[in-house]
């Protein structure tokens, strides 16, 4: 069966049943966060933007925050039948575009931020992390198809890689 | 004020006059530098959804070149300079004939010597912008190292998308374009300066601006 492309922007936040390919394009200091279940066949992809919402939703995407992004994820993916014990993670990005030597602004390290929140978040609700490519100072494209379960990370002057 | 939206049109017209003149500082340090006349647009004042910043200066996946500093001085923001990969590659050539007097393709030099000069260029020109600002609003100018970065547009916007997207979901950006003019013929050389104001900078500027 054909796979649709589906292309997720900032902050968007997607679950779909099999098959399918998640795309996200130009992650910088963004996540790209892949989850799925093989047995059930479903996989979702989100966009995180920062590590943490500090409680300050208001109407905002909810695949903008680590820490709202995680939960809703798994809630939608047990939604079209996964089951928790078996779903897996992968995540992508994190990197730090720019440094400035000897300056350290929150804004510039955002990425390992969103990394360790994204990690500890997925943690917490007992996910499995079944492989990650993150940090470095490159920004990476991203794709997930539903007919390997493998994230293909394509990163400017390194190629294409499987994880 | 950390509510984008709520600006009303004389504070975004003197946001965008500020930037005007900042423009047409960094025009005549960057003419300076290249021996070229600069050709400048009138700036914008922009608000853009943090989610629409990708795809707001052109094709998200296109590859540029991109100088960041940080102003710590009084007026506290951030700049980036931007420009196509080939623009910025033409810019360093005609930078490095100028300080050697013959021409020297990029590809032939170590890519460390490159950014070195195209760091420097950017530093320029948003030093003088940012300098052009505090002169105006009587604050003072102190500056960052300038960090340098190649890679697709909408990896670079992450930077700003994350500054503003931990206090909403709208950016207010002051975009403008330089370009400089005699080049050979098929050839061009431009770039964006984009000014990222932090909220608290906005309102010491609308404050002694006497328009807030």
């Amino acid at each position: 069966m054909a796979e649709n492309s589906i292309v997720l922007g900032m902050a968007d936040l997607m679950v779909i049943r099999a098959p399918a390919r998640l795309i996200t394009l130009g992650l910088g200091s963004c996540i790209g966060l892949v989850v799925y279940d093989t047995a059930a066949k479903v996989a979702g992809m989100a966009h995180i933007m920062l590590p943490n919402s500090r409680g300050l939703m208001g109407s905002e995407k909810v695949g903008k925050f680590a820490d709202t992004a995680v939960p809703r994820i798994i809630d939608d993916m047990l939604r079209l039948g996964a089951v928790k014990n078996r779903i897996r993670a992968k995540i992508a990005g994190g990197a730090q575009m720019f440094s400035l030597p000897g300056m350290s602004a929150d804004f510039l390290t955002v990425g390992a931020k969103n990394v360790s929140e994204t990690m500890l978040r997925l943690r917490s609700m007992g996910i499995a992390l079944a492989a990650a490519d993150t940090g470095g100072n490159k920004g990476r494209t991203i794709e997930f198809s539903t007919s390997s379960w493998m994230l293909k990370v394509k990163t400017l002057g390194k190629g294409v890689k499987e994880i | 004020m950390s509510d984008m939206e709520s600006f009303n049109s004389l504070q975004l017209d003197t946001i965008r006059e500020v930037g005007n003149i900042g423009t047409g500082n960094a025009a005549t340090a960057l003419s300076g530098l290249l021996s070229r006349k600069i050709q400048m647009t009138v700036p914008k004042t922009e608000l853009v959804s943090i989610y629409d910043l990708g795809e707001h200066y052109g094709n998200p996946m296109q590859i540029v070149g991109a100088v960041f500093v940080r102003s710590l001085g009084g007026f506290q923001c951030s700049l980036i300079f931007i420009q196509n990969e080939e623009d910025a590659r033409l810019m360093v050539e005609l930078l490095l004939k100028q300080q050697f007097g013959t021409f020297i393709p990029v590809g032939e030099i170590p890519q460390e010597m490159t950014d070195s000069a195209l760091s420097e260029a950017g530093n320029i020109v948003l030093s003088s912008f940012l300098n052009a600002i505090n002169m105006l609003l009587g604050t003072q100018h102190q500056i960052s190292v300038p960090g340098v970065a190649h890679d697709m547009l909408s990896s670079i916007l992450d930077v700003v998308a994350s500054i503003y997207g931990q206090m909403g979901e709208t950016a207010l950006l002051v975009n403008t374009e330089l370009s400089v003019e005699g080049l050979e013929e098929g050839r061009k050389i431009s770039g964006h300066i984009i000014l990222i104001p932090d909220p608290d900078a906005l309102e010491l500027l609308l404050r002694k601006l006497k328009v807030m």
